[in-house]
């Protein structure tokens, strides 16, 4: 196989990589805001992922809510409830 | 030095080499292989062929074309169901407000002129989605929920009261919201609606000509394809899109205080 095909599947193997240490992290973290960022980490690798797949119009739905919604409606419930697990 | 400070370390390098590998490779042609081709051709075939336009939404972006003509009461009800998401959430806020008087100063000055930086970018990046929804990757959906990220920025950092200020109260919200709706539903049956007006057979849901109905919307915006139905429901998604996600996230964001005084209620023992 070419080295031009196989590279956005090695692309795509490394950025699955970085979002399996990402999801540690979110889980592992005592402070919820931090986890929520380490949550938004990885929301950015699978559009990534999304992207080397060819498929722009899911990365084009999945940023906004997975970046922008999804961690601010954690972040209203974090503020409302207490910052740190015990 | 920690084990996870240097697992974030490595991982953020890694995620930045990587995107912007990506980006120069991403600049220098398509990532598709020659072997999909055919596949891409295949849809092509449904979605933009202006030689049979009776089997064509005269869309040259196939994801659009399928969402919102192939299965477009599929997206409707979709849309619907985010409606009554919405509504359930304004039922159980009820009678709550945006408090006027309690003057809240907002973020730090900093934070200020950089979202006034930041918002506009946002806003117009949203905007283009969604106009361009037909043409290139993006969508009503998309470019709403895009927007409606800038608003919620303006929100938090301006303070919810300078959105009020500005004439987006929650009312006002919701109105914008029904109008989108009510655009999607009308568009829907406009051709139905002319057909029966003027003779003749449609179909609900229906974009260009078809079999046995010479009733069509209108496909070329002077020398560009406008995809008929499709930009307008784009159009008035992205405006349903902004309306609820605004509104949604304004009431999540009200402060408690005042709201345990209006839905709060009485302990019941």
């Amino acid at each position: 196989m070419p080295m031009n095909e196989l590279l956005p599947a090695i692309m795509a193997f490394v950025t699955a990589l970085v979002s399996i240490v990402a999801t540690w992290l979110a889980v592992q973290e005592k402070d919820l805001l931090a986890a929520v960022l380490f949550s938004a980490l990885q929301s950015t690798c699978y559009a990534l992922i999304y992207y080397l797949l060819m498929a722009p119009d899911i990365v084009l739905v999945y940023l906004p809510v997975s970046v922008g919604i999804l961690p601010l409606i954690t972040v209203i419930l974090v503020k409302k409830t207490e910052r740190y697990e015990e | 030095m920690k084990l996870s400070d240097v697992v974030i370390g490595v991982s953020m390098t890694m995620l930045a080499v990587l995107i912007s590998y990506l980006m120069v490779y991403g600049g220098l042609g398509p990532i598709a292989s020659y072997s999909l081709r055919p596949l891409a051709t295949s849809f092509l075939n449904y979605t933009y062929n202006p030689w049979n336009a009776v089997y064509s939404a005269l869309s040259p972006e196939a994801v659009t074309a399928i969402v919102w003509d192939f299965r477009g009461l599929d997206t409707y009800f979709e849309t619907s169901v985010l409606f009554i998401a919405i509504v359930g959430l304004v039922a159980l806020f009820r009678g709550a407000g945006i408090a006027q008087g309690i003057s809240s100063r907002g973020l730090s000055i900093i934070v200020k002129t950089s979202t006034k930086i930041v918002a506009p970018l946002i806003l117009v990046a949203g905007a283009s989605l969604a106009f361009h929804g037909h043409l290139s990757p993006g969508g009503g959906f998309q470019g709403g929920s895009f927007m409606a990220v800038a608003m919620v920025l303006i929100a938090i950092t301006f303070s919810i009261e300078f959105l009020h200020q500005k004439g987006l109260s929650l009312s006002t919200l919701l109105t914008i919201r029904c109008v989108g709706l009510l655009a999607i539903a009308v568009v829907s049956v406009y051709l139905l609606i002319k057909a029966m007006l003027l003779g003749g057979s449609a179909y609900i849901f229906q974009n260009m000509i078809r079999m046995n109905s010479s009733y069509s919307m209108p496909s070329w915006f002077i020398d560009r394809p406008l995809g008929g139905t499709l930009f307008f429901f784009n159009l008035s998604e992205s405006i349903a899109v902004i309306g609820g996600l605004t509104l949604g996230a304004i009431l999540l964001l009200l402060r408690e205080e005042e709201l345990r005084a209006v839905i709060g209620g009485e302990e019941r023992e």
